[in-house]
């Protein structure tokens, strides 16, 4: 790869709801710059074109020297959301044209039956039927008709789709006639998106794969306008940048993809700060960690081993179930918006609703008076009367107070004991979050290191930590922008699937190595259109379980073939406590991801320190079971490689306050990230 | 000992629901059969040293409620102190153990802390056969409990940590698939072991004390809660009456009479007045009973209410004894789940004058089951293939009724195709919503569901059992009623021969089908 004399820019930009985040790196000198503005949710594009003008600026970039720019965007999951997905038609298997709308033929809850998920993303008058079928053998029983075909695409032709999901029964195993319809449709619709559920999620259970496959193409022409302005508007801005996009996964997809695939997007936004974490944990020497990004309104968590996250296939975005590999995430309504409330049993809750970011918490001074996490951290020390953005807004600590007083007088409680224990219902609700992706999942996560990030993560960190077990937090040195910066190093990344069942036994094993082989070559191929990406490598991961079982275990492969059994039984006794040699086992899909790293810089190192700065200034903070007491408050630029911080101390910085609690220690990195160990 | 603030409670009730979600989700996964798996036809929960449930996991079924009260009932008479660590029990006879019918099998684990008993955990499972005479344990047209399957009365199936194989020899040797049984027998052992593991590391975090006493404030608080609610209905006497289609032996519109009193924070339903009890396996025992008036108060009153035993104490319940609501040995009831639907409608019409603003019209009403069994070609081994089917809901005066769902007590997802198609010698040539078949309303009740399934390559055993073929879901205040199910037999040529509404042992040919209709459900309002 041709590079500049002055190396080249690879810049992360990530799109949330308020803000959009730049983050920008040099790959020969290993300068870095983070740079934030207001997003612009009509059109987020503009944000990012305009940005990126306004960094280039401030930060002396030369726009013409970025080569590459990683992008994680929300629009497809905001269509979803908000019901703007493009008019989509529906062709399916004859007898089957209802079954999106039954789907697994459940009600949202158990006992309010006036809840509803939302109406499928296409409505029965497009919804047609086209005689053909597959067996469970993927063989055809019967072949589509010609005539069939034809009427098929005038029906999909007539009711004016700008999409069309195209969704066959055991079509993962044969997609022969989904294809043979797609190329009619395509040849008599050239404007036509075509999403087919053999392309678009080729595995086993229809109707999550028919609905994976319906939101895709309702996402087609909504990703394609998108792209296209922004592709266009970078051309003329940074005409060299190549654009990579955020897959649910944790890797990036090239444009064309997340054109084809756009719902591969739709649960891309926490991913990134995963990448981002792992990376910021890489470089602190951890591996093994849970990560917690907690903002205003939410707070995700996942599970991290070995530098690697665990990926799970299935979620709902908007109440549509979506199947695909995706970063086991938790998410909960728990942030510093969270509003406190008594239930109707007088037990108090704290989220999910959530005074968001305007009007905001009762100290913003916006409106809103009931009581907020953010309010209970003001009240308590934990955060600066100064707010956010070191002084761009000011927090009101009476409107706070205001806001407690009812609570605490309705508990009996003092208002600070009031707001302690708001903060406590809001790290137990994480923690139980945290519980679903470890220990439901069969992992212990009591020696992890909890990595903590977003605005709100590090002021919450030490009692979820606490109250799992774990010893040591890690803020990595820019909590509020780590998803942008998980952009810079995420990996290309692209997982092929082949959903076949297959009994485990040395004669299946030529089968298996012919499909290991095939899914390489579309490895390769795939290598092939991404010139650019370097340390090329792949992994296979099979999906097993016990003949008889519907729910798998992922098995990476093992070296020899030989040993596939005991590695799936190994497996399942770690996940499920027991083992049952004697019964037979089944691989059910086999999946071969191809990663590839885009060039990734040398890491910036931050100066050794000269001693411990001064304290920007002492304030009254409360700790659990305490008296307030004055508390230093450093500012965390001042602090260089190897300080070392005893609690009680507040650690302040642009977008984020990290508390280290009496009797726990905290140490700086040669990378500016701060480790806080909990006091045994 | 500390008294838990509100705070503090709901950081333990916080750590009861992530234990029984946890141990929810190991029973799931690492249990063999299909019905458990895939159609999550379990639940778990905790219990105090009472027997009084104190949290039962999120995604836990309604009906399962009144069996682990049940067992616990049963088994601290049969045991009282002769408990011991390790020692896991076992039951499923509705008559002698607490059970509803004989394929939920209930176990339970103390949680001993510091040598005494403070918790059990608890978990159900349905078992897609548990002997008897029709394969899957679920057929109609039997007559006594016997030939329902093989009756577990309260026994250790673990004592002090060791399997009783014997036992364990006993009863497997008396299943359908004794391998698959095994399986899920150990899915729910290794969901009590994990059970009682997390509780009494919970425990030692809180002392015995504290959350004994924690246990008793949440029931407290909960019971305050229901009854606030209950005192917002008007106060008076409503009355309610609705027909079961038959008891697929010899009984027909059999009756279910009931009386509610409201006065104060207090209220009575007396369900005298019901049909005894029928030949038939439609009879509901009493546990049962109370679980469907509980569901359908919490659904009706207040959906968030912690699941606990003040729900389930909130009201006064009562049937005659030896009448469907009550019955008493021998009566057959593997099909008390269409009973137990029946009995959520009966309430919702007796309390819709009451609360007229929420109460549903009548929803599917049934449990419409079908079970395929027979010699897998590909194979040469037996199978046998369980569902059952969702139907219409009612339409209610804010919202039409959904099409195509599990109301009431349950909520268990359907087989994808591709899962049957795969597992069993089957094809599902289609599948849909029922057009017609919802009550026209101002809000329109729900559709049914339509299936039909083909053997291949063999001649296949059917056993169904379908409720409201009959007696159709009557609609409220002005809306009109939903359609009927039914189960009819496709001839190659694709003409129908309707079948019974409980049909035993019909044999499907090759080229031959099996068409299932489900229920529809009833309008709400006027519909111009």
């Amino acid at each position: 790869m041709n590079r500049p004399e002055g190396g080249s820019w690879i810049v992360g930009v990530d799109v949330g709801g308020t803000f959009t985040d730049f983050s920008a790196v040099n790959d020969r000198t290993g300068e870095t710059h983070v740079f934030k503005r207001p997003s612009t949710p009509d059109d987020p594009s503009r944000a990012i074109l305009d940005g990126l003008r306004e960094m280039a600026g401030a930060c002396g970039i030369a726009l013409d020297e970025v080569s590459r720019l990683a992008h994680g965007t929300t629009v497809a999951t905001n269509a979803l959301l908000q019901g703007r997905g493009g008019r989509v038609a529906l062709v399916t298997t004859e007898g089957f044209r209802d079954l999106l709308e039954i789907g697994r033929q459940v009600r949202p809850h158990m006992y309010d039956f006036r809840r509803s998920f939302p109406a499928p993303p296409v409505p029965p008058e497009r919804r047609f039927e086209l005689a053909e079928r597959m067996d469970a053998a993927g063989e055809p029983v019967r072949a589509p008709a010609e005539a069939d075909i034809a009427a098929a695409v005038e029906a999909v032709r007539a009711s004016g789709a700008e999409a069309c999901a195209v969704c066959f029964l055991f079509a993962y195993l044969n997609g022969a006639h989904e294809r043979a319809l797609a190329d009619a449709l395509r040849a008599a619709l050239p404007e036509l998106h075509v999403s087919l559920s053999s392309e678009v999620q080729p595995e086993f259970r229809e109707f999550e794969r028919f609905s994976t496959t319906t939101v895709n193409a309702a996402l087609q022409s909504v990703m394609d306008r998108y792209l296209g302005r922004l592709e266009e508007g970078l051309s003329a801005v940074a005409p060299r940048a190549s654009l990579g996009i955020n897959q649910s996964s944790g890797g990036l997809m090239s444009v064309a993809r997340a054109r084809n695939f756009p719902v591969r997007t739709a649960l891309s936004g926490p991913a990134a700060g995963v990448v981002g974490a792992v990376h910021a944990a890489r470089s602190a020497g951890f591996g093994d960690l849970v990560t917690l990004d907690m903002g205003g309104t939410s707070a995700d968590m996942a599970l991290i081993r070995g530098g690697e996250a665990d990926i799970a296939y299935e979620r709902a975005v908007a109440g549509f179930p979506i199947r695909l590999p995706q970063i086991d995430i938790a998410t909960i309504g728990a942030g510093g918006g969270s509003i406190a409330w008594f239930d109707r049993d007088g037990l108090m809750k704290v989220g999910p609703q959530s005074a968001g970011a305007d009007p905001g918490p009762a100290c913003y001074g916006h409106g809103n008076t009931e009581p907020t996490v953010t309010d209970a951290n003001l009240l308590l020390g934990r955060l600066s009367p100064r707010g956010l953005l070191d002084g761009g807004m000011r927090l009101d600590e009476g409107k706070a107070r205001a806001a407690f007083e009812p609570v605490a007088a309705r508990l009996g409680l003092s208002v600070e004991r009031t707001a302690e224990g708001v903060l406590d219902i809001v790290a137990a609700n994480m923690i139980r979050a945290i519980r679903t992706v470890s220990v439901e999942r069969g992992h212990d996560p009591r020696g992890y290191v909890l990595a903590a990030f977003g605005g709100a993560g590090p002021l919450h960190a030490r009692d979820v930590a606490a109250g799992i077990g774990m010893r040591e937090i890690l803020v990595p040195p820019a909590p509020g922008i780590v998803c942008a910066e998980g952009l810079l190093v995420s990996d290309l990344r692209e997982t092929f699937t082949r959903s076949e069942r297959i009994a485990v036994s040395r004669k299946a094993f030529p089968r298996i190595a012919a499909i290991l082989e095939e899914l390489e070559e579309q490895a390769r191929l795939w290598f092939a259109g991404e010139p650019d990406a370097e340390g090329r490598r792949t992994e296979v991961s099979l999906d097993m379980r016990h003949v008889g079982q519907n729910f798998e275990l992922a098995v990476a492969l093992p070296e020899r073939l030989d040993d596939l059994t005991d590695r799936f039984l190994d497996a399942h006794e770690f996940a499920y406590g027991f083992r049952n040699p004697e019964d037979p086992v089944e691989i059910v899909n086999l999946r071969l991801t191809a990663k590839a790293r885009l060039y990734r810089a040398p890491q910036a190192e931050l100066p050794p320190a000269d001693g411990l700065p001064a304290p920007r200034e002492h304030r009254l903070v409360r700790f659990a079971g305490r008296a307030f007491a004055e508390t230093p408050v450093y500012d965390r630029a001042g602090l260089g490689a190897g300080s070392r911080i005893a609690g009680p101390a507040v650690i302040e910085q642009l977008d984020a306050t990290a508390i280290v609690h009496p009797g726990d220690t905290t140490a700086v990195d040669t990378y500016g990230n701060l480790t806080i160990r909990i006091a045994a | 000992m500390t008294a838990l603030d509100p705070i503090g409670l709901e950081i333990l009730a916080n750590a009861l629901r992530s234990i029984t979600d946890e141990t929810f989700a190991a029973l799931m996964k690492s249990a063999y059969s299909t019905n458990i798996k895939e159609r999550h036809d379990h639940s778990t929960a905790i219990m105090d040293a009472r027997g009084r449930l104190i949290a039962q996991a999120e995604q836990s079924l309604p009906i399962h409620i009144a069996s682990m009260s049940g067992l616990m009932e049963c088994l601290l008479a049969r045991y009282g102190d002769d408990i011991e660590e390790g020692d896991i029990v076992i039951a499923n006879d509705p008559h002698t153990a607490g059970g509803t019918h004989l394929p939920d099998i209930n176990m339970a684990a103390p949680v001993f802390v510091e040598g005494r008993i403070v918790a059990w955990v608890c978990n159900i499972a349905h078992h897609a056969d548990v002997g008897g005479m029709a394969p899957g344990s679920m057929a109609g047209g039997m007559s006594e409990i016997y030939q329902e399957g093989l009756r577990v009365p309260v026994v250790k199936l673990f004592h002090r940590g060791e399997l009783q194989r014997e036992l364990f020899d006993l009863v497997l040797l008396n299943v359908r698939l004794p391998n698959e049984r095994r399986g899920d027998y150990f899915a729910q052992v290794a969901a009590c072991n994990l059970g009682v593991r997390r509780m009494a590391e919970t425990i030692e975090a809180y002392g015995a004390d504290t959350v004994l006493a924690a246990f008793e404030d949440m029931l407290a608080r909960t019971a305050g809660r229901m009854a606030d609610a209950i005192r917002a209905i008007p106060d008076g006497t409503y009355r309610f009456e609705d027909v079961m289609d038959d008891d697929g032996i010899d009984t027909s519109d059999i009756p279910i009479v009931l009386t509610v009193e409201k006065k104060g924070g207090r209220a009575s339903f007396d369900f005298s007045g019901t049909a005894p009890q029928v030949p038939g396996n439609i009879n509901v025992t009493m546990n049962a009973t109370v679980a469907a008036v509980t569901y359908t108060l919490k659904a009706l009153l207040d959906p968030e209410v912690p699941n606990n035993q003040a729900v389930i104490d909130c009201v006064e319940i009562s049937a005659p004894r030896g009448s469907l609501l009550n019955a008493v040995f021998p009566a057959p009831v593997a099909a008390r789940a269409h009973t137990c639907q029946r009995i959520i409608d009966v309430v919702f019409g007796a309390l819709a004058p009451a609360v007229p603003d929420r109460a549903p019209a009548a929803g599917n009403g049934a449990n419409t089951t079908a079970v395929f069994s027979g010699i897998d070609p590909r194979t040469g081994e037996g199978y046998l293939y369980l569902e059952t089917l969702g139907g219409g809901a009612g339409g209610w005066p804010g919202g039409h009724g959904k099409d195509g769902v599990q109301v009431g007590i349950t909520n268990t997802s359907n087989l994808p195709v591709e899962a049957i198609e795969t597992e069993y010698p089957l094809m599902v040539e289609r599948y849909g919503l029922l057009e017609g078949s919802g009550g026209k309303g101002r809000f329109r009740g729900g559709r049914g569901l339509y299936r039909v399934v083909r053997p291949v390559g063999h001649d296949c055993l059917f056993n169904g059992a379908g409720e409201r073929f009959s007696n159709a879901p009557w609609g409220l205040a002005g809306g009109e009623p939903g359609g009927r199910g039914r189960f009819a037999l496709l001839d190659g040529s694709g003409a129908e021969t309707p079948l019974e509404i409980k049909p035993s042992g019909v044999i499907v040919h090759e080229g031959e089908g099996l068409r299932v209709e489900t229920p529809g459900a009833g309008g709400h309002g006027s519909p111009s």
